[in-house]
């Protein structure tokens, strides 16, 4: 009987060891990317082509496996979660914002000894971008998404109120609401929930335009804070009605039904104007520089923008795994695989990329208006440095424009944030 | 009873569970987020900064702004959301023609995700298409045709704690279960001396689920006093602040990294919730139906 029992006991020992020994000897590395590219996103097609064709290249071996994020604002808040805990995605998407307590939490992949070794990223980026995004002798960042946030606006509207140009004044822009306003439609479109994306980036036009490019080196003391305020309150005059409290989807949304004719977003919004807009929405596009406050200290042209997105890592115990995360890192970076993305999302990119020559127009547009433009300054959310001062700007921004405070009350309002 | 002291053993054995879980998911978080409230944490570092995050918490308009709302809401519930809920569960306890539909009606917004509820109320709020603004404007309130009822300071919060209301059916649920239990033979006595359906209700059927709205006043208060997915989910405590509540208050203080002061902000919370049971407890003691 113990004899029969010893005997079960080394085959079932001896199985279950032989199972586990081939099971690890052909284990398939699982990448997981919780991703923002995803759902309605403009870079969603181009992603996930772009990772299966990594998967069926490296079939057995690597696997990236797409965990979706829906909602921008949760996603960056649960990345600051996990860069807190230590807890990192294997491989993630990152805003300006949290890129320096992402590399103090020391828990992001140092990237530079794989740019030592390998000419590839040396290759793919401009001259000095990889060296600029380096903190303390180390990469805990590739740089990825740029972008540029001009004026878009539907000629159609501004024409039948009167309009050919768009204004380059404030003064002339308020003017030329009130004739858009007249023909019944409205003119911008403006939020207040979550971050005010679209109004966010408005007001940082307007405090480039009044205080130049380094307006944020001065701190919210300049007055060009109080200017660019006074701004967005009379921007509030001219908006939709659901403005306070409306998020992106809203306020893009009523510049894709012709209901708004002026609306402020990046280059990512593009094939949008195609695929969500009413028809013919595209085509009726015009891209403008934002307009100039009177006596500003910006100049005219001048465009705000900067890193949208910066592609990073978890730290990885298994050399193998490592590996693995940086050939896929190097996959999303090759200029042909950035330049499909750039093509079909009208997304802009840091990477080096031989763009087609038929890219969208109003992509076109864009990138000469930022090449001739004097300079391209940062927006609120990235020049401020300050994750309190930006998250308390939608109830400030509210505030403003429901009465409950002045401009001045309103920088008080970031003041008393920090 | 006395415990004999072999028993004393097994009684430790068959408890230990409890208490080391209790500790763990309990008691230690507690402590923690005790210690971590005096420190500027976070996520990274942290320093000891004895009571600053304290006083800038109480020096702060939202925060306070917060704690009212959150008593607000606390009040809303206590004095209309389950008063409404023990007035339907009487006449639904008459169990007239039709009431089982009624209580299933009534308790359809427990079982349905609050994200949902949140995001339809939303839309019905809103100024441009939302139902709420057509209903008004075809009823002849043509002045409310694109009012923005959550975006609005002076109806932001009625707004979002009116819709709340539609969560009666949970209490009613509960104080209609208690009505079942009530022997017959009090509505037999009163029937004899002729009482009204009125004078039964009052005198008979209230009086004896007392001891449950009163569970159901405690359970409303503590439900409100962390209310935080509707306010989030409609307002973010917007606009300018005005429906602000402590839960979301902490919420923005984790997302950006000021651990430290969020977690005084939660023992404020654990403070007020404490100081609100042990006072209502107090209020509403009443000897309870057997």
């Amino acid at each position: 009987m113990i004899k029969s029992i010893l005997k079960l006991f080394s085959v079932v020992f001896i199985s279950t060891s032989l199972t586990v020994i081939s099971t690890v000897a052909s284990a398939e590395i699982t990448i997981n990317w919780p991703s923002i590219w995803v759902g309605k996103d403009s870079k969603t097609t181009v992603i996930g082509e772009l990772v299966n064709e990594f998967n069926a290249a490296n079939a057995g071996s690597i696997k990236v496996v797409i965990e979706e994020q829906t909602d921008y604002d949760i996603y960056a808040q649960k990345l600051t979660a996990q860069i807190s805990t230590g807890d990192l995605p294997d491989i993630f998407t990152v805003g300006a914002d949290l890129l320096d307590i992402l590399h103090r939490s020391g828990k992001a992949m140092d990237l530079a000894p794989h740019v030592a070794s390998d000419s590839h990223w040396n290759n793919v980026y401009p001259e000095g971008t990889l060296e600029s995004n380096m903190m303390g002798g180390q990469l805990t960042n590739l740089p990825y998404e740029l972008f540029v946030t001009p004026v878009t606006y539907n000629k159609k509207l501004l024409k039948a109120a009167g309009y050919d140009e768009f204004p380059a004044t404030y003064d002339e822009f308020f003017k030329m609401c009130e004739a858009v306003t007249a023909t019944g439609k409205v003119c911008t479109s403006q939020m207040t929930a979550k971050n005010a994306w679209t109004s966010m980036l408005w007001f940082s036009q307007a405090l480039a335009s009044a205080g130049g490019p380094n307006v944020y080196e001065r701190g919210l003391d300049d007055p060009a804070f109080v200017k660019a305020f006074e701004v967005m309150e009379k921007m509030y005059q001219y908006t939709t009605s659901d403005a306070i409290g409306a998020d992106a989807g809203v306020s893009g949304g009523h510049f894709l039904n012709e209901r708004t004719a002026v609306f402020m977003n990046g280059p990512w919004f593009i094939a949008r104007y195609t695929s969500d807009g009413i028809p013919g929405l595209h085509e009726n596009i015009g891209v403008a520089p934002a307009p100039m406050l009177t006596g500003g200290e910006g100049a005219p042209g001048g465009y705000v923008g900067g890193k949208q997105s910066s592609l990073a890592a978890g730290k990885q115990s298994d050399p193998a795994k490592e590996e693995a995360v940086v050939k896929f890192l190097k996959w999303l970076t090759t200029p042909e695989n950035v330049a499909r993305l750039s093509y079909s999302s009208g997304a802009m990119f840091i990477v080096k990329a031989d763009l087609p020559s038929d890219m969208d127009r109003l992509f076109i547009e864009m990138n000469e208006q930022k090449g001739n433009a004097p300079y391209v300054a940062k927006t609120f959310m990235n020049g401020m440095g300050s994750l309190p001062i930006v998250s308390e700007f939608p109830q400030a921004l509210s505030a403003l424009a429901l009465g409950e405070v002045t401009p001045e009350g309103a920088v008080e309002m970031l003041k008393d944030a920090e | 009873m006395q415990i004999k002291k072999d028993e004393v053993v097994w009684l430790l054995l068959f408890i230990a569970p409890a208490i080391i879980l209790f500790f763990l998911f309990f008691i230690i978080p507690i402590l923690f987020l005790f210690v971590t409230s005096f420190t500027n944490w976070d996520g990274i570092s942290a320093e000891f900064v004895g009571l600053e995050n304290y006083t800038k918490l109480f020096n702060k308009k939202s925060f306070v702004r917060a704690i009212t709302n959150n008593l607000y809401w606390c009040l809303t519930a206590a004095l209309i959301t389950v008063p409404l809920a023990l007035i339907i569960a009487l006449l639904l306890a008459h169990r007239s023609r039709g009431w089982k539909v009624f209580r299933t009606v009534l308790f359809i917004p427990q079982v349905v995700s609050s994200a949902a509820i949140a995001m339809l109320w939303a839309a019905m709020f809103n100024a441009e298409y939302g139902l709420v603004n057509f209903l008004l404007d075809y009823i002849g309130f043509s002045d409310y045709k694109n009012h923005n009822w959550l975006g609005n300071v002076r109806t932001a919060n009625a707004a979002l704690i009116g819709f709340s209301l539609c969560y009666v059916g949970y209490f009613m649920v509960i104080m209609l279960a208690k009505t079942a239990g009530i022997s017959e033979d009090y509505y037999d006595a009163a029937n004899i001396d002729g009482a009204s359906q009125f004078q039964k209700d009052l005198h008979i059927t209230a009086p004896l689920i007392k001891s449950t709205f009163f569970l159901c006043i405690i359970l409303a208060v503590i439900f409100n006093l962390r209310q935080f997915e509707y306010v989030y989910l409609m307002t973010a405590g917007g606009p300018a602040n005005k429906t602000q509540v402590l839960v979301v208050y902490i919420w923005n203080e984790l997302s950006v990294q000021r651990l430290g002061r969020g977690n005084a902000a939660g023992v404020i919370m654990i403070a007020i919730g404490a100081i609100l049971l042990l006072s209502l407890r107090k209020l509403l003691k009443s000897e309870t139906y057997n």
